[in-house]
């Protein structure tokens, strides 16, 4: 027999699982080399009450406003954005991998009705919840203050509205957690959310360009949303505010079925996970299958010219290209980039400005722009190694080739991609004289060999491990990005007085021979860095390996 | 049989105010089945670091085959395999694709890689699985493969930190009988161990550390013959590790704090 005296009691438990996540918190702060944590805990802290407590008062207002000026109906406006901002923020911050499980706590001996209401408990926790709880009090707030007889009504309505918010979120979350919990899955996902955020660079345009025509195929849409619950909430006040006592049990008994409905998917799903779920990502192994010795190997070598270990770094750059959706899906975004800044600031009819700059200046900035981008993953270039940079240390070989084949990779990728951004280009804006474009081709050159060198000894020096598929804590080394936007600068800074010199100057094709001799220099300085950085490497294995083997 | 594979003079590494290995002196002789001893936290897998590179000594050297670690590291690096505390695997690589990876690292040509890969992925039951990464593989699956990499390009000195660990049965009876076979062909291998039975039926020779300082080295019947009494020859390594280890009493828990679990 267990010497275990009672079961804690609900709000017992509900204070111990609060208790963990505060100790948990508190624990990561004081783990060494994170002071930066507190500092920015403090800011997204400040920022977030900021945020909060200006929606809420923006909410009182618009609240009292539309119950006071006879638009009633508008208030469905409040309840739609807090709506979304409840249910969208958690999935935009959920990280995408794993933090603290609350599945977890099932091995302690808690029955299922009390997990549900720990999960639910857990959910009033969040960031979003909290706002979304004080924006429906200054929305109750306003209404009141506007019409007294509103209170009751608001009062319910608020209360129902919270409890359909919580258990859908809890539902979204439950169901994220169970997809996410699978690397591919994870990883599709979070392809597909950068899809999304690269996607919304192209609202304004998109508005900007058939805002007009597409007015009343949304206006054939926005009768649908009245089934939604934001919409049936906002009829609920509204009804009690018209003394239209049909429109508000209506509009009630509409976010309550929302709230019975949540809550019995959500019971469901709690008790999938209650009685155990596999979430495991490691499939069963197959039975061993003899098959027939490869014949690839007799094929050719397409990197026969390189050296094999510096052949084999290219291959290992490229297969981790492939797998990890995060940088492959970003490569898109120098493409993205060229259509919407084309758009906007270039052409004829620029939807952002009245009178575009020329091409010659408008095509240097743009390519100076997306090297700025594609470059910087190479200011911390062994993020992604993990454990596995081990093996470059373990291997006979100087690290010389492993920059050599990781720089090659860096710099195929940042020329495949300008290229084709340059097609773009030239498809959309039109192409630049030709002392610009090989001006630019040559600064190009210049640019990527230059940051090279730098970026391979901020890769030394302040390296941070990155995890595939995941966004929570995925933050940069702050070192590595300020030494990236130091070169940056420098970089930009150089290469601009220089591009201006064909005016100054009169001759169009100096910068030409400038960028030349700068390309020229900056390779040789390139090439006689990876020695003096390969000792470097040895020098600092050992903090390599601890900051990327945790 | 006599020369030595491993010798090390001296070999301190501090982290700060913490010596983890403090003046160790080893020898291994090149063809033995080096079992490699000690509680949680002695520095056995800081001594394996140093000894592959890993881990730069604070003092002293170590000579692998002759070679002098800091004056030939790439010599050296190329004589001997590892299998890591972490494995230092490739995570985003399949098994196939992190042995090529490896083997080409080691400057073998593409067939030859692709061939033993091969061999390599049938013997550890890993080839049924080609396409799947490593992220995907099991605790033990990781280990195998890592034991691949490790011999693939034919060492003359292996270094295995808990190569058994979360292996299989099977699996770690093959590996076993790959490992005897190697030190019959007279490669050297250095392993670490918490199962003292594993390198009681596998090692010919022991070294146990303690401390950071290196407390006991030899055969089993050296150290069999230092235990005091007639009983000497009958005892486990186990024992002699306990009476070694355990001496000064600090490592042995007090069980009558835990009177009211028993």
């Amino acid at each position: 027999m267990a010497d275990v005296m009672h079961i804690p009691g609900l709000w017992e438990q509900v204070r111990l699982v609060a208790g963990l996540r505060r100790r948990i918190l508190v624990n990561n702060l004081r783990r060494k080399h994170n002071q930066w944590d507190l500092i920015g805990l403090i800011l997204v802290g400040a920022f977030g009450a900021f945020l909060v407590i200006g929606v809420a008062i923006a909410v009182y207002f618009g609240a009292y406003t539309f119950m006071s000026g006879g638009r009633e109906e508008w208030i469905a406006l409040l309840f739609w954005g807090i709506f979304l901002f409840w249910q969208l923020f958690p999935v935009f911050t959920a990280g995408f991998g794993a933090g603290f499980e609350f599945r977890t706590l099932l091995r302690f001996p808690f029955n299922l009705r009390a997990f549900y209401l720990i999960g639910l408990a857990y959910g009033l926790a969040d960031f979003a919840a909290l706002a979304g709880m004080c924006w429906l009090l200054a929305l109750t707030l306003g209404a009141t203050v506007a019409n007294p007889g509103l209170l009751p009504t608001a009062l319910i309505v608020c209360a129902l509205f919270l409890l359909m918010n919580l258990t859908l979120e809890r539902l979204i979350g439950s169901w994220l957690e169970r997809i996410l919990a699978r690397r591919r899955t994870r990883e599709i996902f979070f392809a597909l959310f950068i899809l999304l955020v690269v996607s919304v660079q192209l609202i304004s345009p998109l508005l900007q360009r058939y805002g007009r025509t597409a007015q009343p195929w949304v206006r054939q849409v926005l009768p649908y949303l009245a089934v939604f619950p934001p919409s049936l909430a906002g009829r609920a006040v509204a009804g009690a505010a018209h003394i239209h006592p049909s429109d508000t049990l209506l509009g009630e008994a509409g976010v309550l079925l929302y709230v019975l409905v949540f809550s019995a998917f959500l019971w469901m799903r709690f008790a999938t996970e209650y009685r155990g779920e596999e979430l495991s990502e490691t499939a069963a192994p197959a039975r061993a299958v003899l098959r027939p010795v490869s014949r690839v190997a007799e094929q050719s070598d397409a990197l026969r010219l390189l050296g094999p270990q510096v052949a084999a770094v290219v291959r290992k750059e490229f297969r981790y290209l492939t797998r990890n959706s995060f940088a492959f899906f970003l490569l898109v975004m120098p493409l993205v980039l060229v259509l919407v800044f084309s758009t906007q600031f270039a052409g004829k009819h620029p939807t952002a400005i009245k009178h575009p700059p020329s091409i010659d200046l408008f095509f240097p900035g743009m390519m100076g722009y997306l090297i700025l981008i594609l470059m910087s993953p190479a200011y911390n270039c062994f993020a992604f190694d993990g454990k596995g940079i081990q093996a470059y240390f373990m291997s006979p070989l100087s690290f010389r080739e492993v920059f050599l084949g990781k720089n090659l990779m860096q710099a195929a990728i940042c020329l495949f991609e300008l290229a084709l951004s340059m097609v773009a280009f030239f498809y959309v804006v039109g192409r630049p004289s030709l002392p610009v474009l090989f001006a630019t081709f040559a600064a190009v050159i210049f640019a990527i060999s230059g940051q090279l060198t730098i970026a391979n000894w901020s890769s030394l020096n302040f390296p941070r491990k990155l995890n595939f598929g995941q966004m929570r804590g995925q933050r940069q080394s702050g070192m590595a990005a300020l030494v990236s936007l130091g070169a940056q600068v420098l970089m930009a800074g150089i290469s601009a007085p220089i591009l201006f010199l064909s005016r100054w100057t009169g001759n169009p094709w100096l910068p030409v021979e400038v960028f030349a001799f700068l390309a020229a220099a900056a390779a040789v300085g390139y090439a006689s860095s990876l020695d003096p950085l390969a000792a470097l490497a040895e020098k600092k294995k050992e903090t390599l390996i601890e900051a990327l083997s945790k | 049989m006599t020369d030595s594979a491993i010798v090390t003079e001296k070999l301190t590494r501090r982290f700060g105010s913490l010596t983890a290995v403090d003046g160790v002196d080893l020898t291994v002789a090149a063809g033995q089945f080096f079992g490699f001893l000690g509680p949680n936290g002695a520095g056995k897998s800081t001594t394996i670091k140093m000894l592959t590179g890993l881990l730069a000594p604070t003092s002293g050297r170590a000579t692998l085959l002759g070679l002098d670690f800091a004056t030939n590291p790439v010599e050296v690096k190329r004589q001997i395999g590892v299998v890591p505390e972490g494995m230092g695997l490739f995570e985003r690589l399949t098994g196939a694709e992190y042995l090529e990876f490896v083997g080409r690292m080691y400057g073998l040509d593409r067939p030859t890689t692709r061939r033993r890969s091969e061999e390599l992925l049938d013997f550890m039951q890993l080839a049924d699985r080609p396409k799947s990464l490593i992220a995907d593989y099991s605790h033990g699956m990781q280990k195998k493969l890592a034991l691949a990499a490790a011999v693939i390009h034919g060492p003359r000195i292996l270094f295995l930190d808990e190569p058994f660990e979360g292996v299989d049965a099977l699996a770690a009876g093959a590996l076993k009988a790959l490992l005897g076979r190697m030190t019959e062909r007279g490669v050297t291998i250095f392993l670490t161990s918490h199962v003292l039975e594993i390198v009681e039926r596998l090692c010919s020779h022991v070294g146990i550390i303690a401390k950071g300082r290196l407390v006991a080295q030899g055969s089993l019947e050296e150290l069999r013959a230092g235990i005091a009494g007639e009983e000497g020859s009958k005892t486990t390594l186990e024992q002699i590790f306990l009476s070694i280890v355990g001496q000064d009493g600090s490592q042995r828990p007090n069980l009558e704090e835990l009177s009211w679990l028993m």
